[in-house]
């Protein structure tokens, strides 16, 4: 697994901001707080895992390992929508604290390109 | 860290929590309980402030405490009271603390560490004074549990992921923290203690191993509930292991319930909790959050919803206890309980006594596995290279080797670090903290081996899974022993006990048996680890050493073996076997011999594990049967001359390179007539086949036996090395090209035997298979394969070929008592054929299992559209050839049938929900909609370009050297299931050897067929005027665009989330008719030619089916690659749009030119019937020679055919799914009965067809 190379991340900030997709392209979206019934800034665990993007890459290799979606080469992140976007640049890059084992996994897979 | 004294009730009642057990078993014996729902959800509600939280002991504290609820049980009480209250007035039998976050870890936070203590001490105050109101109140007996969070950080993970071996917190340190928490819950006399949303394993054993610690202090046993979390597809925990890998690696607890909570709602942890429930004997506790909120941000579950789901897990008997996590208020636990109360608890299931380990994933020692391999390189006592690495401080390397030995089938892999020259104990930590980083490797249970004590708990800290030791003895006495033992048991290990006591090491059967005896009875009875954890190690000494008295040691082992099995139930026995053949160090031939004749007899004796390089293990059977019998006289002491012979014999063996290197000369030659015939069949050489075979005829009675002798039991070794992933299919399909040839050989003899003696019987076959490619199919290279595997397996192949009608099918099956049915299929509409099959033999009454192949099938498909039709029987997905044997053996075994079958069933069931859910998701679009959506280039200021001529032109006398240089090899290796890019796949370090071989034989083969003209290509193309209506393009006769020629009809995508994409259809890329421009549509249709179908044929007649593969699949190839060069010329010459396009041929298979060329049937528009208006264009049938069968394949099959476009801006797609509407105004369109497109549209309808018309 740590042997490939690892799947180039673009994240977009900005509503409204364009980028190609293609067929090869996997799209994820994050959505602004999981609204699970915590108090802000609160989250468990499982909702954590539906807003931490790391959590949701992990989730498209699943997908694909399971044949619930077809191979892609590249991954569009929109986080236009979340407040602090530090956060998911810093998930991306290795400097948010794992929580997962699976986020040591998105660490080797994926790279943040732009 | 005393309580605080104004807050303590002076006594609480401390429960006889022996009384508790038994009154809560007996409870959950007869119904299902009910546990309470969040607390967290509640607090919220009240809107408490900053002053809430701080009260009067925090008044004036330095960090801000709104958010710390657990406090509130010290500054508001009463609140926390009440909360639990309603939860018991709701229905709820037992209701967790409010300490979630109450360890001094978590507390740290607010700088609260000093009152942790008090948190759980009052903690439990409140809940059991709410536990004392309701039963006052109703009278039914209320229990109170002790919820202990996983703390805020994790033990067996880097939070850093740029420094995996990182650990933010320590086991000891975890110990510490759990251990004052757990104090003030007994204290307080909480009646259990619940470990839940378990994060991260390693913790929790931490837990445990804190709590079992205070109940030894104080004699107690408190019940412990465990309870894990699972947040992500993976369906696993946090921490990376699987439902069955946790419960394995905290089963030591002994709890009460295991079971999850938190997760994603009920529905999303149902999965988990049947996994559980199947695997687990004891209670099941499942309290999952009220449901997720949709993706429009909304609303939580409803009690309603939630309880309807959990009804599901009721209904199906995995509750015990049932409850809510966050989310859940009163309300839903009151619908909860009154849906549990409708319906009869689990039954705890029953668990043989068997070893069960688990690292990521779980592992259990089944009968099924003879023998567990340990894998030994990573001990550095054990591998020269692994030493040096390790010495070094590579760990990456020496990760390396460990991933090699796990994905080269190691079960367990043994860690060794016992070297002077480095920390031993921190060398250990840290490779094993690296090492949990590594799924690959993390996946497989660890073995911990070390001489010395204090390395070995040091290893037991950092592992989450249940690890084994090694090893642990009685060399310094009973006392020590003991110590151990209940540290091993503590950590939740399983333990290797060295045959050694107080006066040294057992060599003699009668000191081997003594001294484990005496071990079995001081670690079950007085230390209590369950006995199938205990694995005995009695020896392995060196033999042959000229030393007489060593000369027995190998029988020595053999026999103490058996007695020790026989003696002590449960037990395993394993050795390190290298140790055996110390004598003949630097002679690895010989080595390799005396350690598979050893083991050949140990196993049979009892023995189940052992310390070996899988690698390197010869096989009894393919061993000289000069050096086998020297090595049984050694290992056996048959005689007392043996080690001398030995030594003599060794002595000629010396310098070989040992198995790997034999094969390249031609010693094998000088083998008996068996070996060789063996050795030419894993090998794959035919060279010698017939003559061995006339050998082996004359010495065997009967020409029968020689194939039920050495051909069978020579593809019985291929057939072990196929399925242990040590050959390749290519290598498989060569062997059977040499067992086809021996038997060829053999019929003349066994027909003349025949006409002599009537009564002959016939060749016994393990079952009969019927294999057939669906009507209106053909393709048949997969269903070849599998048909090849299957019969180097001795099951007897009835192929019917190619385009088969389902009752020729039938009537074969029925005829010829066949005992499967394999379908094969390559283009879609096989897929409905499939269906078809399934359904008719339903039927009639069949009932053998189907089995479903082919490029197009899949797992969800069988699930979802066969498995429903074929009641009866059983449908199973196989997708590679690989799996056949399994599949089919487990079919049509009695004992593994029904446990096969119903594993399936539950696969199948979990797919077909997957996809359902999956499937409801994905909602579509109105067609009018997508076709406001549709890609909309400006046409005004483009002008389509011109193609050079107008109509159809034939191409022939291709030259086929030229045509070689652009195949694109990598789906070549695909079709022979060697998964990779070419060229990179010929230096993979696996398949590597087998990719070389077979790439060797298809440049030779493509040589051939380059020199002798083997294929004959034709190519049609043509251009026509063309311009777009709505979703069809209208071809016309001539420039003046008046007369129309044909319709192309078009299919649109109707996915609803495009996220700025268009729409598209194949329409958009043609310029539409109201825009005024002359555009063009471009068609073509290539073939290998027919002459494949006869070469293929030829080799088949010849039993050589490997060759017969070859060239269908290099036909394919050719015809790809034909495709590929007229779309080259197209786009230069014929339409000329980028005449100086320059790309290289990978640029090429990358497709990044200009233009596309899409095939009817295939994603961007799925519709195959759609080719008949192509043929008819280029005429087909007499301009190439390719015709369509009645499913609209292509004959010849190598055959490809699509559509040109030239727009720059056209891109490959995919239809996906189609609605109703735009089935029905595609219908009328082309006018086509609805029903007609339904069916050819089968597959990518997103309704059911028969479902609306009943509406």
């Amino acid at each position: 697994m740590s042997r490939m190379e690892p799947i180039p991340v673009t994240l977009l900030t900005e509503p409204g901001q364009l980028v190609p997709l293609d067929a090869d392209t996997a799209l994820i979206r994050l959505s602004a707080n999981s609204g699970h019934g915590h108090a802000d800034g609160d989250t468990c665990v499982a909702c954590a895992a539906q807003t931490d993007v790391r959590a949701l890459l992990y989730n498209l290799l699943e997908e694909h390992r399971r044949d619930m979606r077809p191979a892609f080469t590249r991954v569009v992140v929109d986080a236009s929508a979340v407040s602090d976007k530090t956060q998911v640049v810093a998930a991306l890059t290795g400097r948010l604290p794992a929580q997962a084992l699976r986020d040591h996994t998105v660490a080797r897979m994926f790279v943040l390109v732009g | 860290m005393s309580p605080s004294p104004d807050q303590i009730n002076a006594n609480p009642a401390i429960p006889d929590w022996n009384e508790v057990r038994a009154a809560l078993t007996s409870a959950m014996a007869e119904r299902i309980l009910v546990l309470d729902g969040a607390m967290g959800t509640m607090i919220q509600r009240l809107g408490l402030t900053e002053e809430n939280f701080r009260g009067e002991r925090f008044k004036d504290w330095s960090h801000p405490l709104k958010g710390n609820n657990d406090l509130l049980v010290l500054t508001e009480p009463k609140v926390i009271e009440d909360i639990h209250l309603d939860y018991y007035l709701a229905g709820a039998d037992i209701v967790e603390t409010n300490t979630f976050s109450a360890t001094s870890v978590a507390q740290a936070d607010y700088a609260c560490e000093e009152a942790v203590y008090d948190i759980n001490f009052q903690g439990v105050v409140c809940a059991r004074r709410a536990a004392l109101r309701a039963e006052a109140i109703d009278g039914r007996r209320r229990f109170v549990a002790g919820a202990l969070g996983p703390t805020n950080k994790t033990s067996s993970m880097s939070t850093d992921v740029n420094s995996p071996g990182h650990r933010a917190i320590s086991f000891d340190e975890l110990v510490e923290a759990y251990g004052e928490a757990i104090r003030g819950l007994v204290d307080a006399g909480a009646d259990l203690l619940l470990f839940e949303t378990i994060t991260d394993t390693l913790n929790t054993k931490a837990g445990i191993f804190a709590a079992q610690r205070l109940f030894e202090e104080r004699g107690i046993d408190v019940p412990i509930m465990i309870s894990g979390t699972i947040t992500d597809l993976s369906g696993r925990t946090l921490s990376g292991q699987t439902p069955t890998a946790f419960w394995y690696s905290a089963r030591h607890s002994r709890p009460i319930t295991i079971g999850l909570n938190c997760a994603l709602g009920a529905n999303l942890m149902r999965d988990h909790i049947a996994e559980l429930s199947g695997v687990a004997d004891t209670f099941i506790c499942a309290y999952p959050n009220a449901g997720l909120p949709n993706e429009m941000g909304a609303y939580d579950e409803t009690p309603e919803q939630m309880a309807a789901q959990l009804e599901v897990f009721a209904s199906d008997g995995l509750l015990n206890i049932v409850g809510g996590c966050c989310g859940s208020t009163p309300d839903h636990i009151r619908a909860i309980a009154a849906t549990a109360a409708r319906f009869a608890p689990r039954q705890v299931p029953h668990a043989d006594r068997l070893l069960r380990l688990a690292g990521l994933e779980a592992f259990t020692l089944t009968k099924d596995i003879p023998f567990v391999n340990i894998g030994e390189r990573t001990n550095v006592t054990g591998s020269a290279r692994f030493r040096k690495l390790i010495t070094a401080g590579d760990y990456t390397a020496a990760l390396d080797v460990a991933r090699d030995q796990v994905a080269n089938g190691a079960q367990v892999i043994d860690i060794n670090m016992d070297e002077g020259l480095i920390d031993s104990k921190q060398v250990m930590i840290e490779f094993l903290n690296l090492l949990a980083a590594e799924p690959d490797i993390a996946k497989v249970p660890l073995m911990i081996d070390s001489s010395k004590w204090e390395v070995i708990e040091a290893g037991l800290k950092c592992v989450q899974g249940k690890a084994l030791v090694n090893s642990i003895s009685l060399k310094e006495g009973e006392e020590a022993f003991i110590h151990h033992a209940k540290l091993v048991k503590a950590y939740g290990a399983a333990v290797v006990v060295m045959a050694f006591d107080e006066t040294g090491q057992a060599d003699t059967k009668a000191r081997k048996v003594e001294i484990c005896a005496r071990a079995y009875k001081i670690l079950v009875e007085v230390v209590g680890l369950p006995p199938e954890d205990i694995i005995f190690d009695p020896n392995v000494f060196a033999v042959a050493t000229g030393i007489e008295e060593h000369n027995n040691y190998g029988v020595d082992f053999i026999e103490a073996t058996k007695e020790i099995t026989d003696a002590l139930p449960h037990v395993h026995i394993s050795g390190g076997i290298s140790n055996l053949s110390f004598s003949f160090r630097g002679n690895e031939p010989v080595r390799e011999a005396m350690h598979a004749v050893f083991l050949y007899y140990a196993i049979q004796n009892g023995m189940d594990m052992g310390i070996v390089n899988a690698g390197q293990l010869a096989v009894y059977e393919s061993i000289d049967k000069e050096l086998r019998d020297a090595c049984e006289d050694v290992i056996l002491n048959r005689r007392a001359d043996s080690t001398d012979r030995m030594l003599e014999l060794a002595e000629r063996y010396k310098g070989q390179a040992g198995g790997e290197g034999k094969a390249k000369d031609l010693s094998w030659r000088e083998l008996p007539v068996g070996e060789r015939i063996s050795h030419a069949l894993v090998n794959g050489i035919t060279e010698y086949i017939e003559a061995d075979t006339e050998e082996a005829r004359l010495s065997f009675e009967r020409p029968l036996h020689v194939i039920e002798g050495p051909l069978m039991s020579g593809m019985n070794v291929v057939g072990d090395l196929f399925g242990s992933g040590k050959m390749f299919l290519p290598q498989v399909v060569k062997s059977a090209r040499v067992m086809k040839q021996a038997v060829a050989y053999l019929l003349p003899f066994m027909e003349e035997e025949k006409n002599a003696d009537g009564n002959a019987t016939g060749r016994r076959s393990a079952g009969k298979v019927l294999m057939a490619t669906v009507k209106g199919d053909v393709h048949d290279i997969g269903k070849n394969i599998v048909g090849v595997v299957l019969a180097c397996n001795n099951y007897e192949i009835i192929d019917l070929g190619v385009m088969v009608p389902t009752q020729k099918i039938l009537e074969t099956a029925k005829a010829e008592n066949v005992d499967i049915i394999g379908l094969s299929g390559l283009i879609t509409p096989s897929l409905d054929e499939m269906v078809h099959v399934a359904s008719e033999m339903e039927r009639e009454g069949f009932d053998i299992p189907l089995l479903i192949g082919g490029a197009t099938t899949s797992r969800v498909h069988t699930a979802v559209k066969i498995h429903p039709r074929y009641a009866r029987g059983q449908a199973v997905h196989v997708n590679d050839a690989s799996r056949a044997v399994g599949v089919v053996s487990n079919l049509l075994s009695n004992d593994t049938k029904v446990t096969f079958i119903d594993q399936v069933r539950a696969e199948y069931a979990k797919a077909a929900a997957a996809h359902e859910r999956a499937e409801s998701e994905k909602r579509r679009l109105p067609l009018v909609s997508a076709r406001e959506n549709a890609f909309k280039p400006d046409w005004s200021g483009y002008t389509p370009p011109k193609p050079s001529f107008i109509g159809k032109r034939e191409f022939a006398d291709f030259d086929l050297a030229e045509l070689a240089t652009f195949i694109d090899w990598t789906p070549f290796f695909q079709t022979w299931e060697l998964k990779g890019r070419y060229p990179a796949i010929l230096q993979d370090e696996k398949q590597g050897e087998a990719a070389r071989a077979l790439w060797a034989d298809a440049q030779s083969m493509l040589k051939q067929i380059i020199e002798e003209k083997w294929f004959v290509p034709k190519a049609v193309v043509g251009f026509w005027p063309a311009n777009a209506v709505g979703d069809d393009i209208r071809l016309f006769t001539g420039e003046d665009r008046k007369d129309e020629l044909a319709t192309l009809f078009t299919l649109r995508q109707q996915l609803s989330k495009r996220d700025g994409k268009p729409n598209l259809a194949l329409s958009d890329f043609i310029a539409p008719a109201t825009s005024g421009k002359a555009d063009y549509i471009g068609g073509f249709a290539v073939t290998a030619g027919i002459e494949e179908v006869a070469i293929a044929e030829r080799f088949e007649r010849a039993n050589d089916d490997y060759s017969s593969i070859l060239v269908k699949a290099l036909a394919d190839r050719y015809a790809e690659a034909l495709a590929e060069y007229m779309h080259l010329r197209v786009r230069r010459e014929f339409w000329g749009y980028a005449a100086d396009e320059a790309l290289s041929n990978d640029d090429l298979l990358t497709e990044t030119y200009q233009g596309i060329r899409p095939a009817p049937g295939y994603p961007a528009q799925p519709d195959h019937t759609e080719k008949t208006t192509l043929f008819r264009l280029l005429d087909t049938e007499n301009s190439v020679g390719i015709t369509l069968t009645e499913s609209f394949a292509m004959w010849p099959g190598s055959s490809v055919s699509g559509l040109y476009f030239s727009h720059p801006d056209a891109y490959y797609f995919g239809v996906a799914k189609v609605e109703r509407d735009q089935v029905l105004d595609y219908a009328q369109r082309k006018g086509m009965a609805v029903e007609e497109v339904e069916r050819w549209l089968g597959p990518i309808l997103n309704y059911m067809p028969g479902a609306v018309a009943a509406e």
